[in-house]
């Protein structure tokens, strides 16, 4: 295959949330269609691949970091470079999903954008019998937030490519948001600012 | 060619070297010998990377800095390309930090050990700043620097040093004082190391000095050679290498030109040698083939076809066709040794050998084998011949020369006497052929066995393993049938008429006299097939000889058989009428004994011989009909016997003119006991046959009781400690056949005794004009009473005298008689008695009715009572007083005789 003239758009995304929650098992299922039994703690894996998003062929980036606590600090780096981000719990955890509280205030700091895409991921939806985290309860926080929830399974591939173009086309429409002059983006910029003044 | 291989995933996305990466993507090689190249970072990682599947590969980084691309080399799909990077960095690791990466410590101890000095802290690189980074993970992105610095470098040593970086890179979580601390110890080291190089200098001018003098020195030194010898040295040097080599090569000049001469002459010495022997061949081929030494011609013949074989020179090829034509001489001289006579197995194997080596067309081994075979054969047959005419001569001699003797030979003493001279010559042949067999057959059967395993260098003509087997069956049945011609003609009669006569005839009386020697032919053929088991032949070969020699047995039993019979029926040519007795069962002659004699022996040569199985024999007995058989044969021989005895007691011989008339006891009938062994020895002088008929019946007859007793329980003995099978059939059948014999000889002395004793009671009883009408008082009973107890005593002592135990046999029935014929004396009077006679009669019976009383039988009292019946009724008590009186007289008067008919304790036979 002979190089492209114009490079496809890259979308950048950032899996993040607690360790064992199935970031790289996602990961992988939507990159190869595979689903890895043995769990393995990531350190920070790299993926790339050409998709076609809508008819158009763009290259998703998918940097799937470590959950556990002792990478924590490295973490402010990776997120800086991240243009969206999956954040991800288990549904069978709670733990997992208070985390996410964390994860979200330490991306709008990092990123000083309150409307940076992002979607609140409930994981191993298979495992409904051992669901601790309550649908109504995800789904508020969602809200709260003004992001999408989406329950997925790594296991058996149930919304795992829906969060992914999902999370793509919300990139997408920021970056045509952010390159459009004007006052769009200005409205956008202030609005920005007032949600962190309310945060602060 | 495949899709080329590209990565899409990297896991982790950065580390130091050593790192376990795993690498995915799609096409990554088909398998893992489809994978030929892997590079991360640059770095060659093949020989780390573990091909899991298509879109998967773990490897281990290499010591590659900074980001760079995942390449993946498939054979199918070529150099692939990588959308992902993986960054690889250079961990500084101390004792104190924690590292995912193994680090190797083998060379880190070899420094150690090695040369001291590269401790921890100097080999860890000392920060400038003397802050410690370790323990601070978060790194600067080197994108961001990249970015902040283009072009600069965080590298100490490099040109591009941006300070920037360096405190990014290095400090950029250090705290602003402790950069300023670090600041200060900056300073303080590049002035303590300006000041340090000063003083250094100063401290150590004098060797400084001595070294630029040195120096110097050098330098001198070294352009002094320079105006010595020139700017090139060596131009001197290869002159002197070239001039000596002019020198060495003059040297051996001399000796190369003498050692060529010398090979000259050695190849010229060669060519003459070679001619010598070519034109020497002949000859010598001649001389070696006269030697026998085969392979020394061979040898030279395969030497000169390779010298001369395609010579083109006239001389030469006329010697050669000299040589050819000596060789096909000898060609023919082998192959026709080959078919002569044979000669041992390896003589033939080593002709063989050497034809095969003369390139002789045909199959030279094969040959040998057939002419083998038929040699084989010839020889058979060719002693067949002999020996068949070597009977003939017999027989017609024996025609001329009393042949009795010859023909009775089989049980006569002269069989012993000059034996060798008449050993059949059937036992001749067999022994012969046995031997033949046993010793060409091996090497026949072993030289086949060395063409098939291809011992003899030949190649195997496919179907001849099969012609082989022919030929060795051929041959053994050439050899059972010679046998069985010989030996047993009557097994050949269902073989086709030209076979048979193959096997020759042999005339039918050649046939007498052989038993004897059937069991040592056996004994020979065992041999022979002995070494043929030996051989390992298959076994329809050795299943011939095997029913050869079954047959042989059962012919040899039933021969040994038939032979005992007849000797046993030869027996009574031998009875000598000597009567032994023995406590239990009275007087026997010796027949019995020499009968058990003559069966045991052919038992015991039936077991030596026939009936053991040797080596690779069915037992003989397995088979119903050779049981059968055998069954029939001793009935026969034990009738034998029956018939024997038979002849003995009644045969005509035994009766001729010795029949005791009646007139002779009429006319002396006091002195019939003496009359009678006078006679007797008249007669024994007269013909020497031995004692009267009448004793011998009685010998006979106690020979029959004992054979029935004693002899037919021990031949059954026989029979079981040679582990033959119980002959109850035949031992019942005899033992029916001597009950009805001892019948008729019972009866026969029966009759002989009693008819002259009843005859002489009528004629005794009227003896002197006597009268029963007109008789006087009684004193004592009449003659003719005496006369008959008399007589009966004779006939009593006479049995006794032989077999006690007969004598309850025969006096009872001879009581009858006597009791029949008074009876028949009595009613005749027709009770014409005066009273004396009366009285007279009374007595008489009564006296001989006690006489014999112990002898009597309920028909003999049937008849006295009827005797006494006819005599009328005494009427007064004188006349039994008168009867009294007499008896009692009798009684004391006969007392002596009368004793004789009391029964004498333990001569009564129950039975």
């Amino acid at each position: 295959m002979k190089k492209p003239n114009q490079q496809p758009a890259l979308h950048k995304v950032i899996m993040v949330g607690s360790g064992g929650v199935g970031k790289s098992a996602l990961t992988l299922q939507f990159m190869y269609d595979e689903f890895v039994e043995d769990y393995e703690p990531t350190k920070a894996d790299s993926y790339r691949k050409r998709v076609v998003l809508d008819g158009e062929e763009v290259q998703i980036d998918i940097l799937d970091t470590a959950g556990q606590e002792d990478y924590a600090a490295i973490r402010d780096n990776y997120f800086r470079s991240g243009e969206g981000f999956l954040c991800v719990f288990s549904i069978t955890e709670d733990d997992s999903f208070q985390a996410t509280q964390e994860f979200r205030e330490q991306i709008l700091r990092v990123k000083n954008d309150e409307n940076i895409p992002f979607l609140l991921v409930g994981n191993k939806s298979d495992l409904g019998e051992k669901r601790k985290v309550p649908l109504s309860e995800a789904t508020g926080r969602a809200t709260q937030w003004g992001v999408p929830y989406v329950e997925t399974s790594a296991k058996t591939r149930a919304n795992v490519d829906k969060v992914f173009y999902d999370l793509m086309r919300e990139i997408r429409s920021r970056k045509m948001e952010d390159n459009k002059p004007g006052n769009s983006r200005g409205k956008d910029k202030s609005k920005r600012k007032k949600l962190k003044c309310v945060i602060l | 060619m495949g899709p080329p291989p590209i990565v899409t995933g990297v896991s982790p996305k950065e580390g130091p070297p050593g790192t376990r990466v795993t690498v995915r993507g799609e096409f990554l090689g088909k398998t893992a010998s489809d994978l030929s190249g892997l590079t991360i970072c640059g770095c060659d990682c093949l020989l780390s990377a573990e091909w899991k599947s298509p879109n998967k590969i773990i490897a281990r980084s290499g010591p590659g800095k900074g980001k760079g691309e995942i390449l993946v080399t498939t054979r199918s799909g070529g150099r692939g390309t990588s959308t992902v990077e993986f960054r690889g960095y250079h961990e500084m690791i101390g004792p104190m930090k924690e590292s995912a990466v193994w680090v190797e410590e083998a060379p880190l101890r070899k420094m150690w050990w090695g040369r001291r000095g590269l401790t921890p802290t100097t080999y860890q690189h000392d920060d400038p700043l003397g802050i410690s980074i370790e323990g601070v993970e978060q790194k600067f992105p080197e994108d961001g620097l990249h970015k902040l610095f283009p072009g600069g470098s965080g590298d100490l040593s490099s040109e591009n040093f941006a300070a920037g970086w360096f405190l990014l890179e290095r400090h950029h979580a250090t705290p602003f004082d402790d950069l300023r601390a670090g600041l200060a110890f900056l300073r303080r080291k590049v002035d303590g190391q300006k000041e340090g190089q000063l003083s250094f200098i100063k401290s150590n001018v004098g060797s400084v000095m001595e070294q630029l003098d040195t120096l110097a020195h050098l330098k001198e030194r070294f352009e002094e050679d320079v105006e010595k010898q020139g700017q090139d040295p060596t131009i001197r040097l290869e002159a002197a290498i070239k001039e000596s080599m002019l020198e060495a090569n003059k040297l051996f000049e001399d000796v190369l030109s003498r050692r060529e001469r010398a090979d000259a002459t050695r190849s010229a010495l060669a060519v003459l040698q070679r001619f010598r022997f070519l034109f020497g061949l002949p000859g010598a081929i001649e001389k070696n083939i006269k030697k026998g030494d085969y392979d020394a011609v061979i040898n030279d013949y395969a030497r000169v076809m390779n010298l001369f074989g395609n010579t083109e020179v006239p001389v030469f090829k006329k010697v050669l066709a000299e040589v050819e034509s000596r060789i096909a001489q000898l060609r023919e001289l082998l192959h026709h040794r080959l078919e002569d006579a044979p000669t041992t197995l390896e003589a033939q194997k080593k002709l063989i050998r050497n034809l095969v080596n003369l390139e002789v067309g045909g199959d030279p081994a094969w040959d040998a084998i057939s002419c083998h075979s038929r040699h084989l054969a010839a020889t058979m047959i060719q002693c067949r011949d002999t020996h068949l005419t070597q009977e003939q001569t017999a027989l017609e001699e024996g025609g001329k020369t009393p042949k009795s003797s010859k023909s009775k030979g089989a049980s006569s003493s002269n069989q012993n006497t000059d034996w060798q001279a008449s050993v059949p010559a059937r036992v001749l042949l067999t022994e012969e052929l046995a031997d033949t067999i046993s010793e060409r057959f091996p090497d026949f059967w072993k030289l086949g066995q060395a063409y098939f395993t291809g011992e003899l260098q030949v190649k195997v003509v496919p179907g001849r393993q099969q012609d082989f087997k022919k030929l060795v069956l051929a041959g053994i049945s050439l050899f059972s049938g010679l046998l069985r011609a010989a030996l047993m003609p009557h097994t050949l009669v269902k073989t086709p008429a030209a076979e048979r006569a193959s096997y020759g005839v042999w005339h039918s009386r050649g046939m007498e006299g052989l038993g004897p020697w059937l069991p040592h032919c056996l004994r020979a053929l065992r041999q022979g097939y002995s070494s043929l088991i030996r051989l390992d032949l298959p076994s329809e070969v050795l299943d011939i000889v095997a029913s050869l020699i079954f047959d042989l047995r059962v012919h040899c039993m039933s021969t040994l058989m038939k032979q005992a019979g007849e000797s046993i029926r030869n027996l009574h040519t031998q009875e000598s009428w000597n009567i032994q007795f023995d406590g239990e069962h009275g007087g026997i002659t010796h027949l019995p004994a020499e009968c058990e004699r003559v069966v045991a022996e052919a038992l015991q040569l039936a077991k030596d011989s026939v009936l053991l199985a040797d080596l690779r024999e069915t037992p003989l007995l397995e088979s119903n009909v050779v049981q059968r058989d055998l069954n029939n044969l001793i009935l026969n021989m034990l009738l034998g016997f029956v018939e024997v005895l038979d002849k003995l007691a009644l045969g005509s011989d035994a009766m001729a003119g010795d029949s005791l008339g009646a007139s002779q006891m009429i006319g002396s009938p006091s002195i019939f006991r003496g009359s009678d062994s006078v006679m007797d020895k008249g007669r024994n002088k007269d013909k020497e046959t031995g004692p009267a008929w009448e004793q011998r019946l009685l010998s006979v007859l106690s020979n029959i009781e004992y054979t029935k007793c004693v002899l037919l329980p021990r031949i059954a003995d026989l029979f079981a400690r040679y582990q033959l099978p119980a002959q109850t059939g035949p031992l019942a059948a005899v033992n029916k056949a001597l009950a009805e014999l001892d019948q008729r000889v019972l009866d026969a002395y029966l009759e002989q005794r009693s008819d002259p004793l009843v005859g002489t009671i009528e004629p005794s009883m009227y003896i002197g004009n006597f009268n029963w009408d007109t008789a006087v008082k009684p004193a004592d009973v009449r003659p003719y009473v005496k006369e008959l107890l008399t007589n009966l005593i004779s006939v009593h002592s006479e049995v006794h005298s032989i077999s006690p135990g007969l004598v309850w046999r025969v006096l009872p029935q001879l009581v009858e008689t006597v009791a029949e014929e008074l009876a028949r004396l009595m009613v005749c009077l027709d009770r014409k008695f005066n009273v004396h006679g009366t009285e007279q009669a009374c007595a008489d019976i009564a006296a001989i009715r006690e006489a014999v009383q112990v002898y009597s039988t309920p028909t003999a009292e049937a008849f006295f009572d009827e005797a006494l019946e006819a005599v009328p009724r005494l009427s007064d008590t004188q006349g039994k007083k008168n009867v009294e009186t007499v008896l009692n007289h009798f009684r004391s008067r006969m007392r002596l005789q009368l004793m004789c008919f009391r029964d004498p304790k333990g001569t009564r036979n129950p039975s």
